[in-house]
């Protein structure tokens, strides 16, 4: 008797795990078309010579020593790792920055807030587009124009190579810093309030208290925005395919656009292509890596 | 002074020392020009988008000689921007319908039906998230191809139906619902698929929104994948216009400028009607749309 209770048990369970298994799979099938499928796809496309969407011909790493062998593969590494670096440089402690000013604000903050999110919101495209203007090196560039009042000559900017890099990450700080500010502002607003006042009882300074306080509360989430932050930047492409075509000469040509230059630039090297993305995709494992190992480390200590 | 209290560092009784209430002049002088910075660019573009080509390209004013509306109008009907509008509508109502149930039904299985074995399609989920959308953007476009799907919106709503990002959300929300009504609702009879429709996704109309401005937004600004799929075509949506319209340079700079203004019309609408929701759930829903 109770062999068979527990045998229809385990019936019924069977086809229920049946009917959630159902109801879980559209989004199953979606997810590997639309996301598992293409990455497996694409490391085994980068080992094949490629005509259109057909895989003609299996030929190991050609693709990756045809691509690597080229100087504007050099270029473009060398490129997207400076991306990284002036991306740390100026959107890194900004958003921190942002943070700890609005979040010190009472009458106007919600308005702080607001205007600090909204170039978060616009679409990207439109931001490098508009941009493009204040950065234009006629006399009508908006930069100019201003720079013009302080009595400063008309200066070019997209067409310097030391420039161009700096300037896209600063753009691309505008659109995104605030945003981050915001979850900057939510880590900050989860420390106890009576610290800060058992800490002033004790007579620690404001600064003190930004400093041991503040600060610490926010180590761990500024770890992970940091990674975040890097495999974002890593993939930069649309920015400088839109506002410098990758130059001048190849000065702002990232990693993921030459990928985008094989594939939809004419050639249709989908091979080639997938070869770089399988390269770009190969570092930032790394990368990844690297930070959880770190990681780890760290909370060993705490 | 205000008779909120403050929340920050600073707090009331620090304000009776006169370098922290000059300090505290000075976060409030640096916050308007966070928001200067913030808001000039935008203004900016209104302001040139009514001067003409000959103001635009020559005037070292800021400001346009006059505000007539004429030059959007001729923009817009010129350009034919009207279908394209329609076009990026069509494309964001199908993606958010498709974001709120495929992605829905996976966090619902996931979190609360657990089938035996789902354990390893979450961990795939989340391991997605780092995974960026565009890397793989070659051979999903090979297999959009290789089932003759280009041309049409459907491999864009149906990609927004796979993002790992409102999975996780869903899952993070449908794990902090009371079970107890879920079981309930499963000992009076209802099948696993009416337990959703009739009482989680009800509970579920804050994490529904979320996901549906996040969607909707990154539906109206995408234009790599949509560019791909439409381009040439007659479904080409607003962003996509003005890809083409950047890398061919086909427009004049002032009727660029113009379709920008255009293409951020939506957004603003969207920012201004929802700015309570995007402003307090930009951290829990986490790191950007």
């Amino acid at each position: 008797m109770k062999n068979r209770n527990s045998d229809l048990i385990r019936r019924g369970r069977r086809r229920e795990d049946l009917k959630a298994w159902l109801i879980m799979l559209p989004g199953i099938l979606l997810m590997t078309f639309f996301v598992w499928e293409p990455l497996l796809e694409s490391i085994r496309m980068s080992l094949y010579k490629t005509e259109n969407v057909e895989l003609v011909k299996f030929i190991g790493l050609k693709n990756f020593i045809s691509v690597m062998g080229k100087s504007n593969f050099t270029q473009a590494l060398t490129n997207t790792f400076a991306y990284t670096f002036w991306s740390l440089l100026i959107g890194f402690v900004l958003p921190i920055l942002l943070a700890m000013l609005v979040g010190e604000t009472v009458r106007g903050k919600g308005f702080f807030r607001t205007a600090a999110y909204l170039p978060n919101m616009l679409p990207g495209l439109a931001v490098i587009i508009l941009w493009s203007a204040f950065f234009s090196g006629e006399k009508s560039g908006v930069l100019n124009i201003l720079l013009a009042k302080l009595g400063v000559p008309t200066q070019t900017y997209l067409t310097r190579a030391n420039l161009v890099i700096p300037i896209i990450i600063t753009i691309a700080t505008w659109k995104g810093a605030g945003a981050t500010a915001l979850i900057y502002m939510a880590g900050m607003a989860s420390v106890n309030p009576e610290l800060y006042e058992a800490a002033a009882i004790d007579g620690a300074s404001v600064w003190q208290r930004v400093v041991h306080i503040l600060l610490p509360s926010i180590k761990k989430l500024a770890g992970t925005l940091l990674i975040l932050q890097i495999i974002s930047v890593f993939q930069i492409m649309y920015e400088p395919m839109v506002l410098t075509k990758g130059g001048p000469d190849n000065a702002s040509l990232s990693l993921m656009q030459l990928m985008w230059q094989y594939a939809f630039g004419g050639s249709m090297d989908y091979g080639k292509a997938s070869a770089v993305a399988v390269i770009v995709t190969a570092i930032l494992l790394v990368m990844t890596a690297v930070y959880s190992y770190f990681n780890n480390k760290e909370s060993d200590w705490d | 002074m205000s008779k909120l209290p403050r929340t920050g560092v600073i707090r009331d009784y620090d304000m009776h020392s006169l370098s922290v209430r000059i300090g505290y002049g000075v976060i409030y002088g640096l916050c308007l020009v966070m928001t200067v910075f913030a808001l000039f660019p935008l203004l900016w573009v209104v302001l040139a988008g009514f001067k003409d080509l000959k103001e635009f390209v020559s005037s070292t004013s800021l400001l346009p000689r006059s505000f007539d509306l004429a030059p959007f109008a001729k923009t817009w009907s010129q350009l034919g921007l009207g279908k394209n509008y329609l076009n990026s509508l069509i494309s964001v109502i199908g993606s958010v319908v498709c974001a709120l149930i495929f992605n829905g039904l996976l966090g619902y299985g996931i979190a609360i039906l657990r089938p035996k074995g789902c354990g390893v399609i979450k961990r795939l989920v989340l391991l997605s998230l780092l995974v960026p959308a565009t890397i793989s953007i070659v051979p999903l476009f090979m297999n959009i191809q290789r089932l003759k799907l280009g041309n049409s919106f459907l491999p864009l709503w149906l990609s927004y139906g796979a993002n790992a990002m409102y999975v996780v959300l869903f899952i993070q929300f449908f794990e902090s619902l009371p079970y107890s009504m879920i079981e309930a609702s499963r000992i009076d009879g209802c099948s696993p698929l009416q337990t959703f429709f009739h009482i989680v996704l009800p509970l579920s109309k804050p994490i529904c929104a979320v996901v549906s401005i996040f969607a909707i937004n990154a539906a109206w600004s995408d234009f790599l994948l949509p560019y791909l799929v439409l381009r040439g075509g007659e479904l080409q949506t607003v962003m996509v216009r003005l890809f083409v319209f950047s890398t061919e340079q086909t427009v004049n700079a002032d009727t660029m400028m113009r379709s920008v203004v255009f293409s951020m019309i939506p957004p603003i609408i969207l920012f201004v009607i929802f700015q309570k929701q995007l402003t307090e759930n930009a951290a829990s829903a986490g790191i950007k749309g």
